[in-house]
C-alpha cells in the first residue's frame, strides 16, 4: 500500500471518528436532559416564578427518584443570553465593520502592521482574563459612575444593583468578539478584486463610497460568517459572563429605562457554570444538561442559519473565513 | 481488499483507546452505601477517594432521609448536617466527622462590631433594606446583599446556620458564583454585606457573632456560633468495613482532606 494511500485512511478514519464523537455527544446530551424537558414541556421555555428557587427546589429534591423536582421556567435566563449575546454582536458588527474599513482602507502602511497583529493577540486573550478586568475595574466603575443611590432605590424590592449588569455583560462580550470579527472581514476586504475598486475610484467615486457600496457590499458572506462565529463564541461564553453579568436570573426590564442597561441578568452558559457544584444531585444535573441542550441546539440552526444565507449572497462576492 | 483491512485496523484501534479510557472495573471490595445531607456528599466523595480500602455508593437526599435510611438498614451510613433531634429513630448513633460554617462580612469601611441572629435575619431576608435601620452601621444608604448560588455549600450552610428551613434570602439579593467573589464584591462595595468560608474573610470585616469573632481557631474550638456540624450516622456503633472508614475520616489524614474546604474536629 501507497503511503499516500494509508495517510488517505488515516485521516478518514479520524473524520469518521470527529463525527461520531459529536453525533454522540448531541444523543448524550439529549438522553441526560429528556427528564427535565419531559416533565416541564413547553412550559419549560416560559415565564412563572423565581428561577434561581426553581433551582434550589431541583437542588434539594427528596432522594426517591420518583419524587424529584423538576419545574423550570427557563425564560430569563433565554431571555439573557439573548440579550447579550445579541447586544454583543450587533454592537461588534458596526465597530468590526468600521475598524475593518479603516485597517484595509484608510490606516498608514505602518498602522496596519501594528493593528493587524495587534487584533489576531486581542482574539487569542483567555475570557478568564476579561472577566477579572470586568469584576476588578469595569463593575467598580461603572458602579460609582452610573448607579447612583435613587437609581439603587428605585428597584430596591424587585432587584439589587451593584455594578455587574447587562450593560457590562455586553460591553466585555464585544470587546471579546470584534478581534475575531475584524480579522475575518479584513482578510475578505483584502480580497476583493482591485479593478472593481479602481474602477470605481476612476470613475470619481470617493474612497469612502468605494469602500461602502463595493467592497462592503461585495464582502457580505464574510460578514455573516463573522457574525456567526461570534454569536457561537458569545453564546458559549461562560467564566466571564457569570463573574460579569451578576449572576442572577432576572429578565432586565426595558420599562426601567436606563436603569434596564444596570439590571443583572444570566445567561444560559454562565448558569451551568454557577451550578457546577450541586451536579452530583441528579435532577440538578439533568436541568443543567437540558441548558446545554439549549445552548447545542442554538450553535447548530446558527451555523445552518449562516450558511444558508450565505447562499442567497453567493454571486459575484468574495468569500473569507467559513462558518 | 487491503484498504478495506486497514481500515478496519484503524477503526479497531479507535475502539480500543476509547476502552481503555473507559472506567476501571472495581475490585472485590466490601461496599459501604451512604445516603444523606447534599451538603455532606461533596466532602464524603472526596474521603471515599482518598480512603481506597473499600467502594462506595454515595446517594443523597438531604439529612432526614439519611437518618431514616439508616435506621431501616438501607445504607451503611446515614449523612446528616443537623444535630441529632429528640424525634431521631432510636439506636442510632451520630459520629461527628466535621465542621461546617461561614462568617457574615461587611465591607473594611463599614466594621459592624457585632450583629444579633435575629439582625442577621433581618437584613438577608430583605426585612430591613437600609443601613440607617441598623444600628452600629458606619454606611447609609441601601444594603446590597452578596449571596452564593443555590446549589453551593456555602449558600447551604449560611441556609441552615443562620435561617433555618422557613426563612428564605431575599430574591434581589444578587449571586456570585463563588466565595472569592464574593470576598472581592464585599471589599469593593461599601454598601454590601454578605457570607463566605472562614479562608475568604482577609480583607473584609468579619462580623462577631454573638460577640465571638469569626475565625477558624474559634470555629474548631466550637466557641463561634456560626458552625454546623456534620455527621455520620450509623445503627448502633460502627461495625467492620463501616468502622474502618469512620475511623480513617476521624483520623489526622483524613482530618487532613476535611481541612480542604471545611472545619476539622481536631
Amino acid at each position: 500500500m501507497r503511503s499516500d494511500q494509508r495517510a488517505e485512511l488515516v485521516l478518514g478514519a479520524l473524520a469518521c471518528f470527529v463525527l461520531a464523537l459529536i453525533i454522540g455527544m448531541v444523543v448524550f446530551v439529549f438522553t441526560k436532559a429528556w427528564p427535565s424537558f419531559s416533565a416541564n414541556g413547553l412550559a419549560w421555555f416560559g415565564t412563572g416564578g423565581d428561577v434561581d428557587q426553581q433551582l434550589t427546589d431541583i437542588f434539594n429534591s427528596p432522594a426517591n427518584p420518583k419524587a424529584y423536582v423538576y419545574e423550570l421556567r427557563a425564560w430569563p435566563l433565554l431571555y439573557g443570553t439573548a440579550l447579550t449575546t445579541g447586544g454583543a454582536v450587533l454592537v461588534g458588527l458596526v465597530f468590526s465593520v468600521l475598524a475593518a474599513i479603516f485597517i484595509v482602507e484608510f490606516a498608514p502602511e505602518r498602522l496596519q502592521r501594528l493593528l493587524e497583529p495587534v487584533v489576531l493577540l486581542l482574539a487569542a486573550v483567555p475570557s478568564v482574563v476579561y472577566g477579572l478586568i470586568g469584576i476588578l475595574v469595569v463593575v467598580p466603575f461603572v458602579r460609582d459612575a452610573f448607579i447612583s443611590e435613587d437609581r439603587k432605590k428605585a428597584v430596591q424590592y424587585i432587584v439589587q444593583l451593584d455594578g455587574t449588569s447587562l450593560a457590562v455583560a455586553v460591553a466585555i462580550l464585544t470587546v471579546m468578539i470584534v478581534p475575531i470579527m475584524v480579522a475575518i472581514i479584513v482578510d475578505a476586504l483584502r480580497s476583493v478584486p482591485r479593478q472593481w475598486t479602481e474602477g470605481a475610484a476612476a470613475l470619481g467615486v470617493n474612497r469612502w463610497r468605494v469602500m461602502w457600496t463595493i467592497s462592503v457590499r461585495a464582502v457580505r458572506p464574510a460578514i455573516i460568517a463573522a457574525a456567526v462565529l461570534a454569536t457561537a463564541r458569545a453564546l458559549g461564553e461562560a467564566i466571564m459572563l457569570s463573574m460579569v453579568s451578576g449572576s442572577k436570573a432576572f429578565a432586565p426590564n426595558p420599562l426601567d429605562g436606563i436603569t434596564f442597561l444596570f439590571e443583572p441578568t444570566r445567561p444560559l452558559a454562565a448558569t451551568i457554570v454557577d451550578n457546577r457544584e450541586g451536579l452530583s444531585a441528579v435532577p440538578l444535573g439533568q436541568t443543567i444538561y437540558a441548558f446545554a441542550a439549549v445552548l447545542l441546539v442554538s450553535s447548530l440552526v446558527l451555523s445552518f442559519a449562516g450558511w444558508y444565507m450565505k447562499r442567497g449572497l453567493r454571486q459575484g462576492v468574495i468569500y473569507g473565513g467559513s462558518v | 481488499m487491503p484498504r478495506t483491512r486497514h481500515f478496519g485496523a484503524v477503526v479497531a484501534g479507535a475502539a480500543v483507546a476509547a476502552v481503555a479510557i473507559g472506567p476501571v472495573s472495581a475490585q472485590a471490595k466490601t461496599t459501604i452505601t451512604m445516603s444523606g445531607s447534599t451538603s455532606i456528599a461533596p466532602l464524603a466523595t472526596k474521603l471515599a477517594r482518598g480512603y481506597g480500602k473499600a467502594s462506595f455508593r454515595i446517594f443523597q437526599g438531604g439529612s432526614d432521609i439519611g437518618i431514616a435510611d439508616v435506621s431501616r438498614g438501607r445504607v451503611s451510613i446515614g449523612n446528616s448536617s443537623r444535630d441529632p433531634q429528640s424525634s431521631d429513630p432510636g439506636g442510632l448513633q451520630f459520629n461527628r466527622v466535621a465542621r461546617d460554617g461561614v462568617c457574615i462580612v461587611t465591607s473594611p469601611s463599614n466594621p459592624m462590631s457585632s450583629l444579633s441572629i435575629q439582625q442577621v435575619q433581618a437584613i438577608f431576608t430583605g426585612r430591613v433594606r437600609n443601613w440607617s435601620d441598623i444600628p452600629g452601621a458606619k454606611v447609609s444608604g441601601t444594603i446590597d446583599l452578596v449571596v452564593r448560588t443555590p446549589a453551593s455549600g456555602t449558600q447551604d450552610a449560611f441556609q441552615n446556620i443562620f435561617l433555618g428551613q422557613s426563612l428564605r434570602v431575599s430574591s434581589s439579593a444578587s449571586q456570585k458564583a463563588s466565595n472569592g467573589l464574593v470576598q472581592q464584591t464585599v471589599r469593593s462595595n461599601k454598601n454590601a454585606i454578605g457570607y463566605v468560608s472562614f479562608d475568604f474573610a482577609k480583607g473584609v470585616n468579619a462580623v462577631p457573632y454573638r460577640g465571638v469573632a469569626c475565625n477558624l481557631r474559634n470555629a474548631k474550638s466550637g466557641q463561634y456560633g456560626g458552625v454546623r456540624n456534620f455527621w455520620m450516622v450509623t445503627r448502633g456503633a460502627p461495625k467492620g468495613a463501616t468502622k474502618g472508614f469512620i475511623d480513617y475520616v476521624r483520623s489526622s489524614r483524613g482530618q487532613k482532606i476535611v481541612a480542604s474546604d471545611w472545619v476539622p474536629i481536631r
